[in-house]
């Protein structure tokens, strides 16, 4: 048995989505920017994606810029917002954003840009009170992670979002690991650019989306053509829209259930896992979670071999992030957290996702369990092992 | 259910040809690249130093795919660090000369790489080595030298434990390297004819010293004199770490006769120089051996063979147990110069008996 607890890094494409790309690529002809026949038919076929994406955040169809996905839109809501953001030099964000955030705010810095990163609590909350003094008429743009990957605490953003809009400034919200899994709604979260991905929600990889608000003004990255508003030039992925649409459609309908669902499942693999694992522990707040993402500290063993050997057992999880070679690195999200090295190193993330069954989830607990026993006798407290050169053991 | 086995890959045709090999022989088969260099200051040369683009396991992926079975890449730049740069830094400052991949071998293959096998339900690691494993008639398993006697890499291994040992496979032992190149080319392998590098993996550009420097920081070795037998200074060195006992070039200075580095005393800062007949050892002390043979342990005078480098030929010699951990070695007729910090491991015939680390050279001839 293989399972599948990686969710949070992308589920299987729905077998509606799957319907949808397989029928656009049977008649897709043309492209939708053609005055033509089959360029109509592909135009409805893109609006009609739109408008499914859109109705899932409560957006007006047009306001959706379809992008390659969410580390496209995240890059578009910062270096658009920096481009077009006058005398503006300051932005805010978060220590614990995803690496499409950080980079791009890196390099606005290098550029002269001033980037102040919250820092999170224990739990990974951003104080909203520290977060609203932080935003002036000097800042250009607050982005935040919504719903973060890692730990999926969910952020109470509506403070946030007022400070924003008295200063006048943008406001992103990083919503690629909230859509599906919370209700998420543009109007009500107060942002002016919200940032989406197809395959966290069971579309297929390769097509994201930007919410952009009529009146926020950014620049775009890709030039060279009218399309999205002239937001992305380019002719658009036209089966990963189709895709997206569906997926983003049955997401919307199935919401409750599915978290609930998810809830109850990841319940009782936790209630499982602390009945087997003396000392483990939940990283992230109790409450103002989503349940799909359970991020646990494992006593006394390495995550990166925990990760590789419940692998070999057909359990997958993940952790951290993977450098160019592949090799784990320690999340620097539970860094941020004040977690520490040693705790950051112990640590795996386990996500559940739409297809995620009762027999999967028993299956896991047990493995989980059972695996963990045999790699903390075989390498004990390798987790604690000291860092840095050290004097010859001679 | 098969026997899962871990082989630890380089990315190279020899681990990567050892993994296929026993892939074929019904083995479950997990690959491991192990992260051991740290990343390289910026501004020297990449060498082999930057274990982390992508490239660098390529062809260990491609055998783990084509011959289907799992592969991940391991972090252990921490104890790589610890153990084996940290003991490298240390013997130079000390004035000795390292063999850091003997080191890599005990410190992270045999322990580090063991313990991740116990962790991953895997009862036996393998590796790429030239060396062969035989089991004896009374069940103890002997390490012996490759067929290709070229190729030959037990004297890297003689610190691995006993136990050990009988929990370990070299599938290329009884191979030839043209075998084992001709085996990467069926499997497609990109790297089946690249030269072989002959540096340490973790100091770019091949620069010990510039590396220890970087390393020890204000524990770099100072200045010194450079000085003869009788203690005359000949001339001045930049730190004793640039030296190695036996070393001729680089001293800068003019002489009617070639000199040779014949000590290092560190805590002096002083190198000691001489002619050639100066460096000629009678014998050695090492420390920190391994005995795979339990015959050896007691005081016991026993012939061997003794290699004192990788590349040294062998001599004959008579050992004999000081301690647990010393043995004395004397060679059977004048020998030359002994390096201290290098291995030094006891042969009888194709058997490795143990070895260990020289510690000091014995200049006069036995009792």
């Amino acid at each position: 048995m293989r399972v599948y607890l990686d969710h949070n890094a992308g589920s299987p494409v729905r077998p509606s989505a799957r319907r949808a790309i397989s029928r656009c690529l049977d008649g897709e002809r043309g492209n939708p920017a053609s005055a033509h026949r089959s360029g109509q038919s592909a135009r409805r076929m893109l609006e009609r994606a739109r408008e499914q994406v859109a109705e899932l955040v409560g957006a007006r169809p047009e306001t959706i810029v379809f992008t390659s996905g969410g580390s496209e839109s995240n890059n578009l809501a910062i270096f658009g917002a920096a481009r077009a953001s006058g005398s503006r030099r300051r932005i805010v964000s978060s220590a614990l954003e995803h690496s499409s955030i950080l980079a791009p705010l890196a390099a606005l810095e290098a550029r002269g840009f001033e980037v102040v990163l919250l820092a999170p609590d224990r739990d990974g909350r951003i104080d909203a009170a520290t977060a609203a003094a932080a935003i002036d008429d000097s800042v250009a743009l607050v982005t935040l992670g919504l719903v973060n990957a890692e730990v999926g605490v969910i952020q109470s953003v509506a403070p946030i979002a007022d400070a924003a809009r008295r200063a006048r400034a943008l406001f992103h919200l990083d919503a690629a690991q909230a859509v599906g899994r919370i209700p998420v709604n543009v109007q009500s979260l107060g942002c002016d650019l919200l940032t989406m991905s197809a395959h966290k929600i069971g579309g297929p990889s390769g097509i994201g989306a930007l919410y952009a608000a009529a009146e926020a003004r950014i620049a775009p990255l890709i030039l060279g053509g009218p399309q999205e508003r002239g937001m992305r030039a380019g002719t658009p992925n036209l089966p990963g829209a189709a895709g997206f649409g569906v997926a983003a459609e049955e997401v919307a309908r199935t919401l409750h259930t599915e978290s609930s669902r998810a809830a109850s499942l990841a319940d009782a693999l936790l209630e499982s896992l602390f009945a087997a694992i003396p000392g483990l522990e939940l990283n992230g707040p109790r409450r103002d979670r989503v349940p799909h993402t359970l991020n646990l500290t494992f006593p006394g063993v390495l995550g990166e071999s925990l990760m590789m050997a419940l692998d070999l057992e057909g359990v997958e999880v993940s952790m951290g992030s993977a450098c160019a070679a592949g090799a784990v690195e320690p999340s620097h999200v539970l860094i941020a957290m004040g977690r520490g090295r040693a705790a950051a190193r112990s640590s795996l993330r386990i996500s559940l996702g739409w297809p995620t069954t009762d027999e999967e989830i028993s299956f896991a607990a047990a493995t989980i369990a059972q695996v963990w026993r045999r790699v903390a006798a075989a390498e004990p407290d390798a987790e604690r092992r000291d860092a840095g050169v050290a004097e010859a053991p001679r | 259910m098969s026997a899962r086995v871990l082989v630890a890959m380089s990315g190279g045709v020899d681990s990567s040809v050892a993994a296929a090999i026993l892939r074929e022989r019904g083995y479950d088969v997990v690959g491991v690249a192990m992260r051991l260099a740290p990343e390289p200051p910026a501004g020297t040369g990449r060498g082999k130093a930057t274990c982390c683009s992508h490239d660098d396991f390529e062809d260990a992926r491609r055998v783990a795919e084509r011959m289907d079975f799992p592969f991940y890449v391991v972090d252990l730049r921490e104890d790589f660090a610890a153990r084996v740069i940290g003991n490298f830094v240390g013997e130079y400052l000390a004035g000795r000369t390292p063999n850091p991949c003997v080191m890599c071998n005990r410190e992270i293959k045999f322990d580090r790489l063991r313990s991740r096998a116990r962790a991953l339900g895997a009862d036996f690691i393998a590796t790429g080595h030239y060396a062969r494993i035989e089991q004896g008639v009374d069940g103890r398993p002997r390490l012996m030298r490759a067929r290709d006697a070229a190729k030959d890499q037990s004297y890297f291994l003689f610190a691995t434990g006993r136990d050990e040992l009988s929990r370990t496979l070299f599938p290329l032992g009884a191979m030839t390297k043209d075998e084992v190149r001709a085996r990467a080319r069926r499997l497609g392998l990109r790297n089946a004819d690249k030269p072989e590098s002959q540096e340490i993996c973790f100091v770019p550009d091949n620069d010990y010293a510039a590396f220890v420097r970087r390393s020890a920081l204000s524990r770099t070795p100072a200045p010194g004199r450079i000085v003869n037998s009788d203690g005359r200074e000949l001339g001045r060195h930049p730190g004793v770490h640039h030296f190695t006992v036996g070393q001729r070039r680089g001293l800068g200075i003019a002489s009617g006769e070639p000199l040779y580095v014949r000590e290092i005393r560190a805590a002096r800062g002083e190198v000691v120089v001489g002619r050639k007949s100066e460096l000629n050892a009678r014998g050695l002390v090492a420390g920190q051996v391994n005995l795979l043979d339990p015959e050896l342990a007691g005081g016991r005078e026993t012939p061997v063979e003794v290699k004192i480098r990788y590349r040294h030929p062998g001599l004959p010699a008579t050992l004999r147990m000081i301690d647990g951990a010393r043995a004395e070695v004397r060679f059977a007729s004048e020998g030359p110069a002994v390096t201290p910090g290098q291995a030094c491991v006891f042969y009888r015939g194709d058997e490795v008996l143990g070895g260990g680390f020289i510690a000091q050279a014995i200049a006069e001839a036995a009792p």
